[in-house]
């Protein structure tokens, strides 16, 4: 019977006569993961890792789009870490994560553990409302956005000139700028944490908390000692995600504030597309993995901590 | 005082009841809908506050600017805040269709969607499949590119891959809108944590049954794993649709323009012109491309939330 329910289990009985179908078989099983695999890999191949071998060699190089390009070393490299540009870059990514992330966590735990609730009233008004910023796109939303931001006639300070505060340069002013960025981000890609926290918190039972209860903890005791403790890995696993897409960030700066007032949300993804419109292809390459190597390791730094923890 | 840092006797006992009461099995996703838990009434009030003021927070932009397109071009900076239904004008999306070629922009959209959703929903699941259930030379450096493709910032590809379409002839093409990316790093990754799930005795009960390999894939594993590809489906189509940093880049020609890149295209006249009388014609314009750039989407997703959300927890980690 078990080699009914174990095909793979190897059996030195098996007569030639029994043998030879089987591993026909086997050869066939053994060439079907190659033909499975093979269409993902010939478009990987010719739109991923092609161009991504081509931007590695032309990171030694100072080619500028047209020309023959000359082989500079690690130049261009070292040039970038010897550049403040480069650096300023990266501190504006760092201050929009503190910006982001802390809230964004605190949040979308909140949200994510009252709506796991299924006695909470308006409950479906609620997920609508966190689905509505994930799906509207972008460009559309970073419209909006100026448009509702800007300093004389947006609708912001005309709220807050309401409770008697005045205007505020959200878009135009260098410290502005970035918690403007970040409320865009955050209002945009909170309804996907939320998601991700409610997925965790299905996986943890019930009887935990009636335990807890009984036992007299409050609701907050609960969430921080039993909850966040237990969540551990899916909050983990959301912060990893955030923080490449926040190192990563080219589109909404791109869309809204163009990099600016004065570089200040010139964001590592943006930076890295300001020496593609110079036309400074190399340095634009070294830029590119450098930042992948940062990013990279962010996350292995991440998943330590988690590990760590276990 | 130290609630916060020694492990109690509650956490104790509590960690342990979890650990030995979960087991392994997941949750079924629509379980969402139903958890009874504990309700004491007194912070619910200060919970609901919190919620509906989050509500507001995501509801209103959305809400402003669908108003707003409706508004005379003038109330809308004059008066952002008012909203006077007898002023309600069409102005602002008739001057939309006449000045940007939205209507293509939304067919180029739709043949994009069409053929690279199909080319992802069926490559993706497959080359998962095999990375999920099958040993096989070469898997591991495959699959270790995939990761590092995941970390890779978009744009770090957008010049080779400009000078490819290049060499190819492919500039404002569909195929140039299509193919890279068809079959991104993310599918793969969350794909293979799906069909990883599956268990092993059901494709070997099929195989015993005479199933090709094939055929465990299309007749087994497919229908079981329905949950993900939904998600997958919804999160392709939103991905597509949103697109917007590398149709501009490749497809900024009128004829092959998308739906985003109509958008942004109309987004650097507001930008690049900041001052003046033509501010209100173009916000209003803005106002009411973007509307219309929104509004499928969400009705979409409003009318099919829960296959939507319980599509992306099939795919999530588990806690």
């Amino acid at each position: 019977m078990s080699t009914l329910i174990a095909p793979r289990a190897k059996r030195p009985i098996i007569t030639p006569a029994r043998k030879r179908p089987m591993t026909a078989a086997r050869a066939k099983r053994g060439l079907a993961p190659y033909l499975f695999v093979a269409p993902f890999v010939a478009i990987f191949l010719a739109f991923s890792i092609y161009p991504l071998v081509f931007t590695a060699r032309l990171s030694f190089t100072n080619w500028r789009g047209s020309g023959a390009a000359e082989w500079v070393g690690w130049d261009n490299y070292t040039y970038l870490l010897g550049n403040s540009g480069f650096w300023g870059s990266l501190a504006n990514s760092g201050v929009l994560w503190l910006l982001i992330i802390p809230a964004q966590l605190v949040i979308a735990l909140l949200a994510a553990v009252l709506l796991d609730n299924a006695k909470l009233r308006l409950r479906s008004i609620y997920r609508i409302a966190f689905i509505v910023p994930f799906v509207t796109p972008l460009v559309a939303i970073a419209q909006i956005w100026v448009v509702a931001f800007d300093q004389n006639y947006g609708a912001v300070n005309s709220v807050l000139n309401l409770v008697g505060i005045p205007d505020i340069g959200w878009l135009t002013t260098s410290e502005w700028s970035k918690p403007t960025l970040a409320l865009l981000f955050i209002w945009k890609t909170t309804g996907f944490i939320v998601i991700i926290l409610l997925s965790g918190l299905q996986s943890i039972d019930s009887s935990v908390y009636e335990a807890a209860e009984l036992d007299g903890s409050s609701r907050l005791r609960t969430l921080w000692s039993i909850t966040v403790p237990l969540l551990r890995r899916t909050i983990m696993f959301a912060v990893v995600l955030q923080t490449l897409a926040v190192f990563q960030m080219f589109a909404e700066p791109f869309v809204v504030t163009q990099g600016g007032p004065y570089n200040s949300t010139t964001t590592a993804g943006y930076y890295l597309y300001n020496h593609i419109t110079r036309g400074d292809l190399g340095t634009g390459a070294a830029n590119s993995f450098l930042l992948v190597i940062i990013v990279m390791a962010l996350s292995l730094v991440f998943v330590r901590l988690l590990r760590a923890k276990d | 005082m130290t609630i916060h840092r020694t492990p109690t006797p509650i956490t104790a006992t509590a960690r342990a009841l979890h650990e030995t009461a979960t087991g392994h099995g997941r949750a079924d996703a629509a379980e969402l809908v139903s958890k009874p838990r504990r309700g004491r009434h007194g912070g619910m009030i200060v919970a609901q506050v919190f919620l509906i003021l989050l509500t507001i927070g995501f509801l209103a932009p959305v809400v402003w600017a669908l108003l707003s397109a409706f508004k005379p071009a003038n109330d809308i900076i004059r008066a952002p805040l008012s909203f006077d239904p007898t002023t309600f004008t069409l102005d602002n999306y008739t001057a939309m269709f006449e000045d940007v070629p939205i209507g293509s922009g939304f067919v180029n959209t739709g043949i994009v969607l069409l053929v690279k959703g199909t080319i992802t929903l069926f490559c993706a699941p497959l080359a998962a499949y095999a990375f999920a259930k099958y040993d096989f030379r070469g898997k591991n450096l495959i699959f270790g590119a995939v990761l590092v493709t995941l970390m890779l910032p978009t744009i770090v590809l957008i010049i080779p891959l400009l000078l490819e379409m290049k060499q190819l002839g492919w500039v404002n093409t569909y195929q140039a809108l299509i193919l890279p990316g068809a079959v991104d790093a993310f599918a793969i990754f969350w794909m293979r944590q799906v069909i990883a799930a599956v268990p092993d005795e059901l494709l070997d009960a099929a195989r015993v049954d005479g199933c090709g390999e094939f055929g465990i894939f299309w007749r087994v594993v497919l229908p079981v794993i329905r949950p993900g590809i939904a998600g997958l489906a919804v999160l392709t189509l939103m991905n597509i649709y949103n697109d917007f940093v590398w149709p501009v880049v490749i497809a900024s020609s009128d004829a092959r323009a998308t739906l985003q890149v109509v958008l942004s295209t109309l987004a650097q006249n507001i930008t690049g012109n900041r001052i003046g009388a033509d501010y209100a014609t173009v916000t209003g314009e803005l106002l009411a491309a973007s509307s219309v750039a929104l509004i499928p989407l969400l009705v979409l997703f409003i009318a099919l939330q829960r296959h939507f959300i319980n599509g992306i927890l099939a795919g999530s980690v588990k806690g």
